[in-house]
């Protein structure tokens, strides 16, 4: 394996592509109880129109087959549901769909290897039946609808409408009732099989491992399988421009939620990382915790916590989030605007942007605090073509002329919506 | 890990944990008083006015920048109820010097002042709290309680311990009441706060790379020796009969899409040492993807997303929590009753117990994996009469077989079904 080391946080990663495309990662962590895997494929909610390798014809699916496919997966030919069987292994099993990937995972200090049988079995062996497809649309109804009562969650997609035209991450993860309602077992093993190929997935494992010989655990565990070649997925191209600057929903709220979007363009390759901070280092200097923005609006009676504030980025889309609640979301988005006018014309102060990295920096570091937070971060970042690392090392080649660039580039006021959800 | 506990003055408690194993050093201070009515809103509001200013750092724009500059020092508070007892909590988290530039300072050190500053040295104006940061927070305090409408299903459990508590501490909405938020001043608060400071129970924890003198360091600093001993009145959990009575149903109406159903069940234990058997109990019930609510609500008759339950220690309750249809209330309901009325004949095999038991243990294995878990821990076991260390808990996990699961759950009664609805 190759062993990559970063003296910052002093961890190693273990990292090696099998021969049939898989990924395989392992942060080991000496002395930890606790063990934690997670396997994933780069296939999430935005994936439903695409070519099968080997076909000509484009296939376009319902809407929330990703997820609905990550809850039948535990179904067994045997009758067996692998969550009933790896929770009575004493391990806590589950499993999660995000836009662009759909990932396993269990934790467990105890019979790791007897729940890496199980495990690998069920992720590499799907049984669908028109019984148990049936079944779960009841289910998934259920979460859907949990869903329909978290104004946090509404107030956030209504955020993405206004900002996409076309792309699919305006849509729900789920799928809606409607959608779901089409799913049958035949498009499941379809995507299954095109989606769940070796080379479209990658394995992280952290806790205390001797990271050859796991790796030849896993090995022992894996069916014969090859890679299939590229997926071409099929994204109509985005505009530009957003759609429109607001939205808004009535819900039974005690204060008016927000969601503050700015629409940005998908990062170059080579400069995602060094973007991605920046982006994070400005956001604290405009409204975080010791901005002017944010006493202004405490004073006032505005806001009375620190906005939430998050760049979400992959290869076709790109957009900051600012969220919170606020008495009045209008006049803190106007607020806001003419406070990124203000830095603008200004310059950022060398001072803030000092003090910003570090604490960036900091929370970094806390990020390798415990094996779950490790393995997520490094399996997500992997599907954006990031070694978490690069984090740690990047934040020390920005300087005020980067951000200030960052700054205009992205913070354009034509490209900012706002989204509430109030009373 | 290494656990130790000194008293440094009576009633006030320092917990060290020795740990290599973080990137970072964790420190809490516990304030434990008893929960009551009078009380309950001017303790949720002294956190958030203390966190404006110390001494020191006078407002908390200078207090925001020092913690960032500290690399992102995070500083928290929290309020819990626990058992009868209401809790003040507040954290400090900083990078320990080995993951930091060389010339930086001792980190541990300055986390601790900071920390002390914070709670015990707020900034004052003619003698008391300043007034506007009173005013402000009695607002802020005010949304927040407002705000409980916003997550429908913990609404939902409030509401039902609500009306299970009626008239007792354990009813008590943590963050208070709008109403009595009026009568509070800086004068009172401040004369209230340093009463509270002078009688509460303190309990200061400490997880990290320790150095060797940190008891020293503790007890030298300024905040520290100013406070003075005392006999603090809290409440040790006790073990308080059932009263049987008849299931209280109630439903109410909010705007919501999906159905929010919560049933409070009464666990009539006679000795605290049954709580670990009721542990296993509540995995059986609803407490894994294993357990019958789990399977039967949701895997065999499909009816929700969420069904599950958990156990309230400190009060031998068990919570059953489920995100329905609303028109299928009653077929929800009486499966959940049919799953109660089978642990009670013992319709689960040994080998079920067991793995309920591996789950726990397991659970047990990793407290000290993570430095929060690890803490709130030994808090816990602070405020119980039984200390137990780790491996004596999971050995008593270990003993437990299928008739004590069976006999807990035989003292299982309904004590009410709430029902939130459109």
């Amino acid at each position: 394996m190759q062993i990559i080391e970063n003296s910052k946080v002093k961890e190693k990663l273990y990292i090696e592509k099998l021969e049939n495309g898989l990924t395989i990662m392992v942060i080991p962590k000496k002395g930890i109880q606790k063990k934690y895997i997670i396997w994933g494929t780069n296939y999430g909610s935005n994936d439903s129109t695409f070519i099968v390798p080997g076909e000509s014809e484009i296939t376009e699916v319902p809407k929330g087959v990703a997820h609905f496919l990550e809850h039948k997966l535990f179904e067994q030919e045997n009758g067996r549901n692998s969550l009933d069987v790896l929770t009575s292994l004493g391990v806590n099993a589950n499993a999660y769909t995000t836009n662009n990937h759909t990932a396993y995972l269990y934790e467990c200090t105890d019979n790791f290897y007897e729940a890496l049988d199980e495990f690998m079995d069920y992720v590499q062996h799907p049984y669908f039946t028109d019984e148990n497809v049936e079944k779960e649309k009841g289910i998934i109804g259920q979460e859907i609808m949990m869903y329909d009562d978290y104004p946090d969650w509404k107030v956030y997609l209504n955020a993405l409408e206004c900002m996409y035209h076309k792309n699919p991450v305006k849509l729900d993860i789920t799928g809606t009732i409607e959608t779901i309602s089409k799913i049958d077992k035949d498009i499941l093993y379809k995507c299954y099989n095109t989606f769940y190929n070796p080379s479209n997935m990658a394995m992280v494992i952290s806790g205390d491992f001797e990271p050859e010989k796991l790796l030849k655990e896993i090995k022992n565990r894996l069916i014969d399988n090859k890679s299939n070649g590229e997926i071409k997925r099929i994204y109509e191209e985005e505009p530009k421009e957003i759609v429109k600057n607001k939205a808004e929903q009535n819900m039974e709220v005690s204060k008016p939620l927000y969601a503050i979007g700015i629409k940005d363009v998908p990062p170059e390759e080579k400069e995602k990382v060094k973007k991605h901070i920046s982006i994070e280092i400005l956001l604290n200097m405009i409204i975080g915790a010791s901005s002017e923005l944010y006493k202004e609006l405490y004073d006032i009676g505005n806001s009375y916590s620190v906005p939430s504030i998050e760049y979400e980025f992959d290869k076709t889309y790109a957009h900051i989030l600012i969220t919170g609640q606020s008495n009045n979301p209008e006049e803190l988005f106007s607020m806001l605007k003419k406070r990124v006018n203000n830095i603008s014309r200004s310059g950022v102060d060398e001072k803030d942007f000092e003090r910003i990295r570090k604490m960036i920096y900091g929370e970094y570091v806390k990020e390798y605090n415990d094996v779950t937070s490790i393995s997520r971060m490094f399996l997500s970042d992997y599907f954006k073509g990031i070694n978490s690392f690069d984090y740690l090392e990047e934040i020390n080649t920005i300087n005020v002329e980067y951000l200030n660039q960052v700054l205009k580039d992205v913070f354009k006021e034509e490209n900012m919506i706002i989204s509430v959800v109030r009373n | 890990m290494k656990y130790n506990r000194i008293d440094i003055k009576d009633g006030i408690k320092l917990h060290t944990i020795q740990t290599d194993k973080f990137k970072t050093n964790l420190i809490a201070i516990m304030l434990t008083t008893k929960l009551d009515k009078q009380n309950v809103t001017r303790n949720a509001l002294i956190p958030a006015v203390l966190r404006r200013g110390t001494a020191s750092l006078k407002t908390q724009e200078e207090i925001n920048k020092k913690l960032e500059d500290m690399y992102g020092a995070s500083f928290d508070c929290g309020l819990d109820k626990t058992g009868d007892n209401q809790v003040l909590k507040f954290y400090i988290e900083s990078v320990n010097d080995g993951f930091l530039p060389q010339d930086e300072e001792n980190m541990l050190k300055i986390s601790l002042e900071n920390i002390f500053e914070l709670v015990f040295n707020p900034y004052l104006e003619n003698g008391c709290f300043k007034k506007e940061y009173v005013e402000q927070e009695k607002e802020n305090l005010k949304q927040i309680i407002e705000g409980k409408i916003d997550n429908k299903a913990r609404y939902a459990l409030d509401r039902c311990i609500e009306e299970m508590y009626k008239n007792e501490p354990f009813g008590l909405y943590k963050y208070g009441y709008v109403e009595d938020l009026n009568n509070i001043n800086e004068k009172n608060l401040y004369e209230y706060y340093i009463n509270l400071i002078d009688q509460c129970k303190i309990d200061i924890f400490v997880s990290g790379i320790l150095d060797n003198n940190i008891e020293e360091i503790i007890k030298n600093n300024q905040n520290i020796n100013k406070l003075g001993q005392r006999n603090p009145e809290y409440i040790m959990p006790e073990i308080k009969p059932k009263i049987a009575q008849k299931e209280n149903v109630i439903q109410e109406s909010m705007e919501v899409s999906q159905g929010k159903l919560v049933i409070g069940l009464d666990l009539d234990i006679d000795n605290e040492d049954l709580r670990y058997d009721a542990m296993i109990y509540n995995t059986l019930l609803g407490g894994s993807a294993n357990s019958k609510l789990f399977q039967n609500v949701r895997e065999k008759a499909s009816l929700a997303y969420t069904a599950s339950s958990s156990y309230y220690r400190f009060k031998n309750n068990v919570f059953i929590n489920c995100g329905i249809e609303i028109e299928n209330y009653n077929k929800a309901l009486d499966i959940i009753k049919q799953q109660i009325e089978e642990m009670k004949k013992g319709e689960f095999t040994e080998e079920e117990v067991e793995n309920a038991k591996q789950g726990i243990i397991a659970a047990i294995k990793s407290i000290d994996d993570e430095q929060d878990t690890e803490i709130t821990y030994f808090f816990g076991q602070e405020l119980s009469k039984n200390k137990l260390e780790l491996d004596k808990y999971m050995e008593r996990v270990s003993k437990i077989n299928k008739q004590n699961v069976i006999d807990i759950a035989n003292k299982v009664s309904i004590n009410t079904v709430y029902f939130l609805k459109n």
